[in-house]
């Protein structure tokens, strides 16, 4: 059989070399600025904004967090996991409960919960990734289920249903900060990742794991690497959550909701890129901000349709509009 | 309640998840699209037959033919103007675009219709059956849902349409070949997947209270139904989802609700992890 999108992918590196080299060389400075722009946004917006907009704005580097580390896994090894509520909402207990029971700074306590996150997802990915395709995905929202139903369950640790009272907190400053951090660290790391070898190593599990296997990739052990990686953002992020709404209970931290959430941010701001789940977070946390003013209910029928319209009219998120449009050059390490 | 007596209760129940699977069963293997949207279809059954009986006073058992057809062609709108797109893309798509209908779906019940819980009262007596008592309205439920997937098993095994299906299922491209619209069938066979899901919904609506959201809880059931029977056997699903039935009733009996939930999900889970290609049967 002739390989015509093999033979068009072999001729496009010539047709765009210039401009995209060209650029490819200046992304590491064009990064550099965009950080120290970010960095001092995060350290001066809580100073200058009422506190309605440094709540919405943390919800914004929380979506943020939550794309950018679903698509470490989804996004570059392909494997798509509907099971980042489990992940979040093991991430708010164990930071709750260490803050409750004064056993750790609330900022260590956010740690702590991303790490014993982590942990438990050691022994998950080492089961779960050995399914592929839709057994994987259906396996992860069962698990993160399983655990929404533990925790209700085990009541003598969570309060079961009844859910967890933290500390009254009046000003969400610090929790911004970190929620700020955390974001940074995020999109930092999967930069580092998709910009060096392991990346490229992620990517040919999303392409073919039998090939890559074959030239000598260990895929589970990376696939398992990015497993964890992708399971310790949303552990630290709950802790915070938890910190700041200041009461949980199983649905509000297991609900299917933050897996929607971090499927739909990271698809329409383009899966596998790392402009994306930034993009796709700011203007889906404002739409749903929208959509709840609107109606309670509203947000939901806004992420399922975008889901299902960007499936069908945009494939490749934001970032591939602007990459067709050539407002941006294409490169693999946007 | 005695042992005996939860077990009964269990099979029948069985039936009901037997039907629901069946049209999921039917929808993965001819289309080779994991409908995760599969529950939501299930959820506006039920609220078909809740609506027809709350306004205009339809006995829940004659609106099922309503839900059936309501549902047969809401599926077979939704197969051509949206699924039909990413059938031939990779897995992921069709994954992440029935994700996005799952969540629409309840999305638009919500606004709709509210989050409260809804139930039908209907047939709410039981007959004794020597020392066992059967709930009417459980009893009901498994002979339509077990005469239905019957009567589906039977259509595909000897009717052109079911043989055509079939074909589609085995082998596209030599089915293509053998001039069988293949696109045609795929819309149909979403209709009726769709049609079997509203049935098991209208079921579902008399037998337990339901709100929009649960379809949630019975995807992973139907998953789990037909991880254990194999995929594309109607009788190896109907033990499955019997199975299942009686699990979840035990498993609820001893301790409480929520652990019944979680069989499903424990069923699936051991299941895959101990025969990972066990779905499609072969390495795929």
């Amino acid at each position: 059989m002739i390989d015509l999108a093999g033979a068009a992918t072999a001729v496009e590196p010539d047709r765009r070399s210039a401009r995209a080299v060209r650029w490819e060389r200046l992304l590491p400075k064009v990064y550099l600025v965009f950080l120290a722009v970010t960095l001092i946004w995060i350290a001066v917006f809580p100073q200058l904004a009422e506190l309605y907009f440094v709540s919405l704005a943390l919800v914004v580097l929380l979506a943020i967090v939550l794309g950018a580390s679903w698509n470490m896994l989804s996004g570059y090894t392909g494997y798509i996991s509907f099971g980042h509520a489990g992940f979040f909402g093991i991430g708010s207990y164990i930071g709750a409960l260490l803050i409750i029971h004064n056993l750790a700074v609330w900022w260590l306590a956010a740690i702590v919960a991303g790490i014993g996150t982590a942990a438990v997802a050691v022994p998950i990915g080492a089961l779960t990734l050995r399914l592929r395709g839709p057994y994987f995905a259906i396996t992860m929202f069962g698990l993160a289920e399983l655990a929404r139903i533990v925790a209700s369950s085990w009541d003598s640790l969570t309060g079961g249903g009844a859910g967890l009272y933290l500390p009254f907190l009046e000003d969400p400053t610090s929790n911004f900060y970190a929620m700020g951090i955390l974001a940074v660290v995020a999109v930092a790391s999967a930069y580092l990742i998709a910009s060096s070898g392991l990346g490229l190593k992620l990517l040919s599990i999303r392409e073919d794991e039998v090939a890559g296997q074959t030239l000598g990739i260990n895929t589970t052990r990376y696939k398992l690497g990015a497993f964890v990686l992708s399971a310790f953002f949303p552990g630290v992020a709950g802790a915070i959550y938890a910190r700041q709404i200041g009461y949980i209970d199983p649905i509000s931290v297991f609900g299917v909701i933050w897996s929607i959430r971090a499927v739909a941010t990271t698809m329409f701001g383009g899966s596998g890129t790392i402009l994306g789940p930034i993009l796709g977070g700011i203007t889906l946390t404002l739409v749903a901000e929208w959509a709840w003013a609107q109606n309670p209910f509203a947000y939901q029928v806004v992420f399922g349709g975008l889901i299902v319209l960007v499936l069908l009219f945009m494939p490749g998120g934001i970032m591939r509009l602007l990459e067709t449009r050539e407002w941006i050059p294409r490169t693999r390490r946007l | 309640m005695t042992l005996a007596q939860v077990v009964v209760s269990g099979l029948l129940l069985g039936g009901v998840y037997a039907l629901f699977a069946a049209g999921l069963n039917l929808i993965v293997g001819v289309m080779r699209v994991v409908n995760l949207a599969h529950g939501e279809l299930m959820m506006l059954g039920a609220y078909i037959t809740f609506w027809l009986f709350t306004l205009a006073h339809v006995n829940p058992l004659l609106s099922i033919p309503a839900s059936a057809l309501l549902m047969f062609m809401l599926g077979m709108a939704v197969e051509r103007a949206v699924v039909e797109r990413v059938v031939k893309q990779p897995l992921l798509s069709s994954l992440l675009l029935t994700f996005g209908l799952s969540t629409l779906f309840i999305g638009v019940a919500l606004n709709a219709w509210g989050g409260n819980e809804r139930s039908i009262p209907f047939l709410s007596g039981s007959l004794p059956l020597g020392p066992l008592l059967i709930s009417q309205v459980r009893l009901v439920a498994f002979l339509i849902a077990v005469l239905l997937t019957g009567a589906t098993f039977l259509f595909l095994r000897y009717s052109t349409f079911g043989k055509t299906i079939r074909a589609t299922s085995q082998q596209p491209e030599a089915a293509q070949a053998c001039g069988i619209d293949v696109t045609r069938v795929r819309v149909v066979t979403f209709g009726i997947g769709s049609a079997l899901a509203a049935v098991a919904g209208s079921l579902v609506s008399v037998m337990f209270t339901f709100n929009p959201e649960i379809g949630q809880s019975f995807l992973p059931r139907a998953f789990a139904v037909i991880v254990l029977g194999g995929l594309g056997s109607f009788v190896g699903a109907l033990l499955g989802a019997l199975v299942v039935g009686v699990a979840e009733t035990v498993v609820g009996y001893f301790t409480t609700g929520q652990w019944a939930e979680s069989v499903a999900f424990i069923v699936l889970i051991v299941m895959l992890l101990i025969r990972p290609s066990g779905l499609f049967g072969s390495d795929e």
